[in-house]
């Protein structure tokens, strides 16, 4: 589990971590909000589109299963795209072991259609176009005024929604790790399935 | 619930039908299905019918079976699609619906290149409309039809 970085920090370490190459210093950068989603918080049931513009609800989409759910900035973005090449590398265990995968972004569904394709993922892709949960999650990256861009922010969930771990990806290395991820996704259901411990007969 | 099934020239074909069954309870020789494919108020619709032969028994952890899975996930979402189920091993087929006019949607079914497929034309009260799958599991919940997607 990661806490959430402040962002008091001097603006040439900002300037490190966004992700649109313009230079940082001198752009506004609000305080830690306290309503980032933390563990043991359980997130609200969100409704947005998907890749392909049909409503989605959070809870359909996890089902009884554990969760990964990413918020990342765009497909512009250098380090979305380096993570995102780890993240289809971990489909490839998601996709047996009854385990989610969803990621948003404040893109609109046609382009994050494309980008899904480009990289080959092949999990539910959420579209916040409005900015509406942005705002609730207190996810958005002020130090990028261009895109205005979610805070990249890994939350693994239990079924219910209840969050096992929140990474916070501003600075790359803050992002989970495969390993970090099927760590939690052990847990998890450990954790909710009741024949963990394979029954006797 | 039974509905006559056509070719595209309008030829009939045959029928389709389906029973709401408990578990273990399947009439010999049917396939089971995602029981939200099926909608007495549907539309109607295209259907694209890829059946396995009857002498042929093939493992729905077959590679290509799990590579037709993940070709449904990675493309454009339809309407319908469920695998259908023979046995708790084995794959059936799969079958793939549209409501729109014309099936251009089904042109390219993932499971048409693993089992020979029909294009069938169907009236209202049969097949509805299935969210997409979430992605990206292409293992089954407890011998259900893929993608019902949970325990």
């Amino acid at each position: 589990m990661v806490e959430y970085l402040a962002h008091e920090q001097d603006s040439y370490q900002q300037g490190n971590a966004g992700c649109d190459g313009l230079p940082l210093r001198g752009r506004g950068t609000s305080s830690l909000s306290t309503q980032r989603p933390a563990p043991g918080d359980h997130l609200v049931d969100f409704e947005l589109p998907d890749h392909h513009g049909n409503r989605r609800r959070l809870s359909e989409l996890v089902g009884g299963d554990p969760a990964i759910l990413q918020f990342y900035r765009g497909f512009w973005c250098p380090k979305d795209q380096a993570h995102f090449r780890g993240l289809v590398q971990l489909q490839d265990s998601v996709e047996v072991a009854y385990t989610r995968m969803i990621s948003v972004s404040v893109d609109p569904p046609e382009v994050e259609a494309a980008f899904r394709a480009g990289v080959g993922a092949r999990w539910t892709f959420l579209s916040d176009a409005s900015r509406e949960l942005q705002v609730q999650l207190g996810l958005l990256e002020t130090t990028d005024t261009v895109h205005r861009p979610y805070i990249p922010t890994v939350l693994t969930l239990f079924p219910n929604l209840r969050i096992h771990s929140a990474y916070n990806g501003y600075w790359f290395w803050g992002r989970p790790t495969n390993a970090e991820l099927a760590a939690d996704l052990r847990a998890i259901t450990r954790a909710i399935r009741a024949d963990w411990d394979p029954p006797e007969r | 619930m039974t509905t006559p099934a056509f070719r595209a020239d309008g030829a009939q074909l045959g029928f389709l039908a389906t029973w709401l069954v408990g578990a273990g309870r399947k009439p010999v020789g049917a396939l089971g299905i995602d029981a939200r494919a099926i909608d007495p108020h549907g539309e109607p619709a295209w259907i694209s019918l890829a059946l396995a032969p009857e002498r042929m028994r093939v493992l729905f952890d077959d590679p290509g079976v799990c590579q037709a899975m993940r070709m449904v996930l990675a493309g454009s979402p339809v309407d319908v699609i469920s695998t259908l189920v023979r046995d708790p091993s084995t794959i059936g087929g799969a079958l793939t619906a549209t409501h729109a006019p014309t099936p251009d949607a089904l042109a390219d079914d993932p499971f048409a290149r693993i089992f020979p497929r029909t294009l069938l034309r169907i009236d209202g009260g049969f097949v509805g409309t299935m969210p997409t799958p979430a992605g990206p599991g292409v293992q089954r919940y407890a011998g259900a039809p893929w993608p019902w997607d949970h325990f």
